[in-house]
């Protein structure tokens, strides 16, 4: 059936594509090698609104709980229930940028033009300009390839085009978590989007495709219109700005419902007397067969109810882990003079100039001679400072290679200089002092020698303040994160990750609410260039670099899940019952584990215990 | 049959070209519902995507809450409203109340001062 209907609809564009009044030429292959692909097609540009509202089955905020023809997952519909559009006051979420589709369902002006390389005339890219926020897309014409897994998202995504016949045909990857209806039903950072553009005479149809693994069953297909203006509006812009919209409301609130208490929950259903299951969305909802799932108004009635709790078997992460794995160092330039180095277990940061080189962690150390390798690359100077921001192995596993490979001249070639054994043989090693009690305590090869307890730890380093600043009572109780404030690159270590709940280990000393206060830490530091995208950037422990949104929505989902726990503990709940209950089975699709070393399990025996036992420190910062 | 309506349901959806305000303000404030509050101005956000009034407000029991008033976007305000609205400006403010009562919201349907200066979204006055 999903066959049958996605083939309905790419017949129906072909059919629309053969009706076109404008006839384009089709591509052609070009001679010259090496100047890039020869593409021609319809021509796009111009200024264009988009056509006004029919139905309500496709808008782009919707009402509350109507969530109708789309295929969303029991953890999307969750995911949705618990959103009150409260949410949009939090902070990071009010100048949140607009993912596509959602892209062409604002009440804005667009314009598309074409880029051009101007000594060949060749075609580079189309851009795609929305007005309302201020959207900004490139679709890349010349054959590019998309960027590694481990490059940051954007709201705009990266695009590729190719022309089928009059249809342009276009793919867009490293999308950032957005909306599919603003209503709370989300699109994760791992759709693919596949938008087929097709002009008739001064309409464009743009039907788009939208393939999720983390909240969909199945792909989505959203259409919508473009009419072209004869005249150039001339309002083209909407810059948002957010501010403090409730006044008095402090960084760790983020709204939400509990699980089966949202009070609009049947809202949309009772006023369209639909029957409550078909207003809660799922695949079975695009399809005639509805009409027999409905026909007993109990059993649905009693289903949709179900749907609105957690229910089926644990979810795992369906997000691709973007971590490579081929045995290689891979090196991604993230800002300024900080790089990413991937491959090696935790994320390894690095940032060079004529002092040295200066390395946030040192990974797993099963590719240490690689990691050298890449630096040395990058830097013809030693390595002169190792920072580690936790003690785990997986960021420390480097460190006896790292450090003898590099040299710190403030020690050897200082006053009394080599008085000590082992003075400046190598890099210096910094980090928190808990980490390097926990590094000596389980005796794990070349703990760090430079620590800091309470107060941030500072250096100028090649052109550049450095700042690290102890998180107490975080992942562990001797985390940190470092900036470059130059650059403006935060490297948060294990308390922000893309791809796992955060590791909290109270035993040594981790907590829930510090993790949060962590979080908002660095979003205190953060600043974005543009509706949520860019700016600051984040190289996390583990997975893609980002910038705030992600830190946010991780903040966003902790505090969640946190209210869920304190409500259950609050009513007398055992560790056991809560995990019955799974508060984070909205999140399991994208974070979850079953096995492994940091199982959902284990991630909610973290939360409830540093609830139920907080850490007197947790809120020292 | 099946297939007829299968075929017929991508149709809709072409033809739908859809839109609606990118947020829905019926998603946040209880639009069928209009209160009135009484206050002084604490601080004005002229900001996109809307401008916000914090507004100082007392209860019979002389209690002290701090509402939140959304108003347009910057761009509709920029100007002599701008210019005009201060801190410590008393105010009778009508809007559509926020469907989370915790939030102490207001959707701006107009505002009086003291002075006798309105503006707001009702037929006949600025601001839309």
């Amino acid at each position: 059936m999903k066959t049958i209907y996605l083939l309905v609809g790419v017949l129906l564009v072909a059919g629309a594509s053969i009706g076109a009044q404008v006839q384009a030429p089709g591509a052609s292959s070009g001679n010259g090698a090496g100047l890039g692909p020869m593409v021609a097609g319809t021509d796009f540009s111009g200024s264009w609104r988009p056509q006004q509202l029919v139905t309500e089955s496709q808008t782009a905020a919707g009402d509350l709980a109507d969530f109708g023809g789309i295929p969303l997952n029991d953890a999307a519909r969750v995911y949705a229930l618990s959103w009150p559009a409260s949410r949009q006051t939090v902070k990071q979420h009010q100048c949140m940028g607009y993912v596509t589709p959602y892209f062409w369902y604002a009440p804005g002006n667009y314009r598309i033009w074409e880029e051009r390389d101007p000594y060949t005339q060749r075609l580079v890219s189309w851009r795609f300009y929305g007005q309302i926020a201020q959207g900004d897309r490139t679709v890349y014409m010349d054959g590019r390839p998309h960027p590694p897994a481990y490059a940051p998202h954007t709201f705009a995504g990266f695009s590729t085009g190719e022309y089928q016949g009059n249809t342009l045909t276009v793919t867009t990857t490293h999308l950032k978590r957005g909306w599919i209806k603003a209503n709370g039903v989300p699109q994760s950072d791992a759709a693919t989007v596949v938008e087929h553009f097709v002009r008739h005479g001064d309409n464009i149809t743009v039907l788009a495709v939208i393939d999720d693994p983390v909240y969909l069953t199945e792909p989505l297909s959203k259409a919508s219109l473009l009419v072209r203006m004869a005249k150039d509006p001339d309002a083209w812009l909407y810059p948002c700005d957010d501010s403090e919209q409730i006044f008095g409301r402090k960084s760790d609130v983020v709204p939400n419902h509990l699980f089966g208490q949202n009070p609009y929950a049947r809202e949309y259903a009772d006023r369209r007397k639909q029957p409550l299951l078909a207003a809660l969305g799922g695949a079975e909802t695009m399809y005639p067969e509805l009409a027999n799932a409905i026909r007993d108004t109990t059993a649905a009635e009693n289903l949709a109810k179900a749907r609105m709790m957690p229910s089926g078997p644990p979810a795992v992460s369906r997000a691709p882990d973007p971590t490579p794995k081929d045995g290689e160092i891979h090196t991604l330039r993230v800002s300024g003079d900080v790089y990413l180095l991937a491959g090696d277990g935790a994320n390894i940061a690095v940032q060079v100039g004529p002092q040295g080189a200066f390395v946030v962690d040192t990974g797993s150390g099963k590719l240490a001679d690689k990691v050298i390798a890449a630096i040395a690359k990058l830097s013809a100077k030693p390595i002169q400072f190792i920072l580690n921001t936790t003690f785990r192995p997986d960021h420390t596993g480097g460190n006896a290679k790292l450090q003898m490979a590099g040299a710190d001249p403030s020690v050897t070639g200082s006053f009394f200089s080599m008085q000590f054994q082992g003075a400046g043989r190598g890099a210096t090693i910094i980090s928190q002092l808990n980490t390097q009690s926990r590094m000596v305590e389980q005796k794990l090869p070349a703990p760090p020698s430079d620590t800091f307890a309470e107060d941030r730890r500072r250096k100028y380093y090649n052109g550049e303040a450095v700042e690290a600043f102890p998180m107490p009572n975080a992942t562990t109780d001797g985390d940190s994160i470092v900036h470059f404030r130059r650059a403006d690159v935060i490297v948060a270590g294990d308390i922000f990750t893309t791809t796992e709940y955060p590791h909290i280990d109270t035993k040594n000393g981790g907590s829930l609410q510090g993790e949060i206060n962590a979080l908002n830490f660095i979003l205190d530091r953060t600043v974005y260039i543009h509706d949520e995208d860019g700016g600051t950037m984040i190289i996390p422990g583990h997975g893609r670099v980002t910038d705030e949104w992600e830190v946010a929505e991780y903040r966003d989902m902790l505090v969640i899940i946190r209210d869920r726990v304190q409500a259950m503990i609050k009513a007398g709940a055992t560790l056991q019952q809560t995990q019955a209950a799974r508060p984070t089975f909205d999140y399991d699709v994208r974070y979850g584990a079953t096995s492994g070393p940091w199982t959902t399990n284990m991630f909610v025996e973290a939360v409830y215990t540093s609830l139920k036992n907080p850490p007197k420190t947790e809120n020292a910062r | 049959m099946k297939r007829t309506l299968m075929l017929l349901f991508p149709i809709a959806l072409l033809l739908a070209s859809t839109l609606s305000a990118h947020h829905s303000f019926s998603a946040t404030y209880d639009t069928g519902k209009t209160v009135s509050i009484e206050g002084k101005v604490i601080q004005f956000l002229l900001r996109n995507p809307h401008s916000f009034l914090h507004i100082e407000v007392k209860d019979k029991e002389g209690k002290v809450a701090v509402y939140n008033v959304e108003w347009a976007a910057a761009g509709q305000l920029n100007g002599t409203i701008a210019a005009s609205i201060k801190s410590g400006d008393l105010v009778t403010i009508s809007g559509n109340p926020g469907r989370d009562p915790a939030d102490l919201r207001l959707r701006m349907v107009n505002i009086k001062r003291t002075d006798g200066q309105t503006w707001g979204f009702d037929p006949g006055q600025v601001v839309n």
